[in-house]
C-alpha cells in the first residue's frame, strides 16, 4: 500500500484523478476487509496474550508491593531464581557448541545417515517435555540402568541438579541447530572454500568466516534456546523432585505456591518469569532488526568514471 | 610456473567428471578451459587448485608432485563465479584477509599490509571502495575485488572459474579485455574456465575444448577454430553446417558435391563441417554442380549478411554468409533457386 501511494505520488495529477478508488492498488482488499481482520487479529491478541500478561503484573501486586517483594526475595524464590540461571547457563552454551556442529555437519558434508541425524535433532520437539524427563528417570533414575552404579558412587542426578540440567539440555536441543542448518545451506561454502585457499587453517576459517557469517542467525537461536531452558516445566518437573531450595526451578516454584493458595507469590514469582520473557523478547526483536540490515553503511551511488 | 595434468580421473557416483585428462599449462601462459557445462572444466580447475581430490592420476606444480597437497599450500588464487567475496568484511578486509590469516612469522606488518592492499585495490581501479561492504558493489566491481584478493597472496597460479559468467553482456566485454591486459602486465600463469567461446577465443592464449570429461582439442584459438580436431568441435565452437554423405571410391559425396577424403572405406558414412563463410552460392547453370536450394531468408545486418537456405529433399537448413557486395553481385532474393557447394570442408566418419 505504501509503495503504491509513493508511486502515484510522482505522477501527475490528472494521472490519479480517475475514479477515487484508483488510488487503491488492484492487489489490496477493501477498506471494511483490512479493518475487519486487522480488529479480529488485535483482539485475539489482547485476550490470549496481553490479558494474562497483564493479569500476572496485577495479581502479583494486587497485596501490595511489599509482599511482591517478599514473595520475590524469599530464600526459596531466590534459590528457585539461581538454580533456573544456572540451567540455562549449562544448557545454552553446550547446545551453542553442538549446534553449531551438527549444522556445520549437516550443511558442509554428505554423509551416511544424515537425514538420520537431521531426525534426532528434532526428536525433543516431537516428544512431549513429560516423557523426556521419564526418559532420564529410567537411564539415571533408582530402578534404571545406571541407576545402581549410580548409588554405589554415591552420584546424584534424579532429584538433583544434574538432572535438571541434563532436561533442559535435552529440550533445548534443537533450537541452535534448526536456526543454523537452513541459513548455512543458504550461504554455501564458497567463502569457506575462498578462505581456505588464501591459506587460511580450520580455526581461522571457523572463527574469521563462518561464525561471522552465521552470527545472527546464531543469536536468534541462542536466543530462543534460553528463553525455553528459563521456561521448561515438563520434563524438569518429572525429574526435579520438588525440592524447596534446593531442586526448584522458577516455573516448578511457581507453580508449587500456587497449589498452597499462595496467589500473590504464586503471580509475583511468575511476573519474574515473565520479565525475563519480554527482556529476551526484546532482544529477539533487535537481533531481527539486525538480521535485516546486515551493514548500517549508507549507499552511495557509483560516481561515473 | 609449469602446471602438468598427468592421466587425471574423477569420479562422482555414476558421473565421470574427468576421464583420463592429461594437460599442461605453461609458465606465464593464459590458458582457457572451454567446453559445454557439465563436460568437467571445473572440476578439473579445482582439482588443480586442491578444492577436489583426484581418484587417479597425478599433478605436478613446477615439475614436482602436489597431487596431496593441501590447497591451503599450493599458493594458488581462486576467483569464482560468484565472487565469494566475505560478506560481514570490507573490501579491504577482504583483500587483506590472505596476508592477515598468514602464521605470524610470515605475517607482514600493518602498515605493509595496508600499502599492499591499496595498491591492488588501484590495480583493479577500485580504491574508491575500500571501506563498502560487497553488497553495496555492482558485480562487475565484486569481481575485480576477488581477482585483488586471490592476487594478494602472489600466487604463482591464478584460476577463474567462470570470472564473468554472472556479468552482462557489456561489462563481461570490458573486463575480459581488462582481464588480458592485466595478464600480459603480471604473466602470471591463468587457467580460467568458460562456456562462452568469444571469451575463449579472445582472451586465452591456448584453448583447451573439454566434452564429457575429456579434452577433445588443444591449441592457440585460432588452430581450434579454423582446424577443429573432432566433430565436437566443430559444432561447439561457431556456427557450422553439417552435411551427411556416404564414402565412393576416395571421396566423400555430399549430395552431388565430391570432397576427396584419405583413409576411409568405401560406403562408409560421413559427416562433413563446413563454417557459413565457406559456404558458396551460386545461379544454377549449365555444368555447375552443387546441393540445390531455395533461398528462405536474407539478413543484410551488419557487415556480412546471413542467408538462409533450404536444400531440396528436405535435408537441414544451410547458413551461409557473404559479404554485401557478394549480395550485390548475386542479386538473390527470398524464393530464388540456387546451388549451394562448400568452399571448404572437414569430413569425419559418422560415428
Amino acid at each position: 500500500m505504501t509503495t503504491a501511494t509513493a508511486a502515484l505520488a510522482g505522477l501527475p495529477r490528472h494521472a490519479v484523478a480517475t475514479p477515487v478508488c484508483a488510488a487503491r492498488d488492484a492487489t489490496t482488499e477493501p477498506v471494511w476487509v483490512r479493518r475487519t481482520l486487522i480488529g479480529l487479529a488485535l483482539a485475539f491478541l489482547g485476550l490470549f496474550l496481553f490479558m494474562p500478561l497483564a493479569v500476572v503484573f496485577h495479581q502479583a501486586l494486587s497485596k501490595g508491593v511489599a509482599v511482591y517483594w517478599r514473595a520475590v526475595t524469599d530464600p526459596d524464590a531466590l534459590a528457585a531464581i539461581r538454580l533456573t540461571l544456572l540451567a540455562a547457563a549449562i544448557a545454552v552454551p553446550l547446545n551453542l557448541v553442538f549446534g553449531v556442529a551438527a549444522a556445520w555437519a549437516i550443511a558442509r558434508f554428505e554423509f551416511r545417515g544424515k537425514s538420520l541425524l537431521t531426525t534426532f535433532i528434532d526428536l525433543p520437539f516431537s516428544v512431549s517435555p513429560v516423557i523426556s524427563g521419564l526418559i532420564y528417570v529410567l537411564v539415571f533414575g533408582l530402578q534404571g540402568w545406571f541407576g545402581p552404579w549410580l548409588a554405589d558412587h554415591d552420584l546424584k542426578v534424579i532429584f538433583a541438579v544434574p538432572g535438571i540440567v541434563l532436561a533442559t539440555i535435552f529440550v533445548t536441543f534443537p533450537y541452535v541447530a534448526r536456526e543454523l542448518i537452513p541459513l548455512m545451506q543458504a550461504q554455501g561454502a564458497e567463502e569457506e572454500e575462498a578462505a581456505v585457499v588464501l591459506g587460511a587453517n580450520g580455526w581461522q576459517v571457523l572463527w574469521r568466516v563462518t561464525l561471522p557469517k552465521v552470527k545472527w542467525g546464531l543469536l536468534y537461536g541462542v536466543i530462543l534456546c534460553n528463553a525455553r531452558a528459563m521456561g521448561e516445566f515438563g520434563a524438569v518437573s518429572v525429574v526435579s523432585g520438588h525440592i524447596r531450595g534446593l531442586t526448584n526451578t522458577l516455573p516448578l516454584h511457581v507453580e508449587i505456591l500456587y497449589n498452597e493458595y499462595q496467589f500473590a507469590a504464586a503471580f509475583a514469582t511468575a511476573s519474574v518469569l515473565a520479565l525475563l520473557a519480554i527482556v529476551t523478547l526484546g532482544l529477539k526483536a533487535w537481533v531481527e532488526h539486525q538480521q535485516n540490515s546486515p551493514e548500517p553503511v549508507p549507499f552511495d551511488r557509483e560516481p561515473q568514471p | 610456473m609449469s602446471i602438468d595434468i598427468r592421466n587425471v580421473y574423477r569420479r562422482f557416483g555414476d558421473f565421470t567428471a574427468l576421464d583420463n585428462v592429461s594437460l599442461e599449462v605453461r609458465t606465464g601462459e593464459l590458458l582457457a578451459l572451454l567446453g559445454p557445462s557439465g563436460g568437467g572444466k571445473t572440476t578439473l580447475l579445482r582439482v588443480i587448485a586442491g578444492l577436489e581430490t583426484v581418484d587417479s592420476g597425478q599433478v605436478l606444480f613446477h615439475g614436482e608432485d602436489s597431487t596431496d597437497r593441501h590447497v591451503r599450500d599450493r599458493q594458488v588464487g581462486f576467483v569464482f563465479q560468484h565472487y565469494a567475496l566475505f560478506r560481514h568484511m570490507t573490501i579491504f578486509e577482504n583483500v587483506a584477509f590472505g596476508l592477515r590469516v598468514r602464521p605470524r612469522a610470515q605475517r607482514p606488518g600493518e602498515a605493509q599490509i595496508r600499502r599492499k592492499v591499496h595498491e591492488l585495490l588501484e590495480l583493479v581501479q577500485l580504491d574508491w571502495l575500500a571501506d563498502r561492504y560487497p553488497h553495496q558493489l555492482s558485480g562487475g566491481q565484486r569481481q575485480r575485488i576477488a581477482l585483488a584478493r586471490a592476487l594478494a597472496v602472489e600466487p604463482s597460479v591464478l584460476l577463474l572459474d567462470e570470472p564473468f559468467g554472472a556479468l552482462d553482456a557489456k561489462v563481461r566485454k570490458e573486463l575480459r579485455r581488462w582481464l588480458r591486459r592485466l595478464h600480459d602486465e603480471m604473466h602470471i600463469t591463468s587457467v580460467f574456465v568458460t562456456h562462452d567461446q568469444d571469451e575463449a577465443l579472445e582472451v586465452a592464449d591456448r584453448v583447451v575444448v573439454m566434452n564429457e570429461g575429456r579434452i577433445e582439442q588443444i591449441g592457440s584459438p585460432q588452430e581450434v577454430y579454423d582446424h577443429p580436431a573432432t566433430p565436437f568441435v566443430y559444432q561447439f565452437l561457431g556456427n557450422v553446417n553439417l552435411f551427411h554423405g556416404r564414402v565412393q571410391d576416395g571421396h566423400a559425396m555430399i549430395g552431388p558435391v565430391a570432397v576427396p577424403v584419405a583413409g576411409m572405406a568405401d560406403s562408409a558414412s560421413a559427416i562433413a563441417f563446413a563454417r557459413p563463410h565457406e559456404i558458396e552460392i551460386i545461379r544454377p547453370a549449365p555444368g555447375e554442380t552443387g546441393i540445390a536450394a531455395r533461398v528462405e531468408h536474407v539478413l543484410a545486418v551488419g557487415s556480412t549478411v546471413r542467408i538462409d537456405l533450404e536444400p531440396d529433399g528436405g535435408a537441414a537448413a544451410i547458413h551461409a554468409e557473404v559479404s554485401r557486395s557478394e549480395l550485390r553481385e548475386l542479386g538473390l532474393v527470398t524464393g530464388d533457386r540456387v546451388l549451394v557447394r562448400p568452399r571448404q570442408v572437414k569430413v569425419f566418419e559418422a560415428a
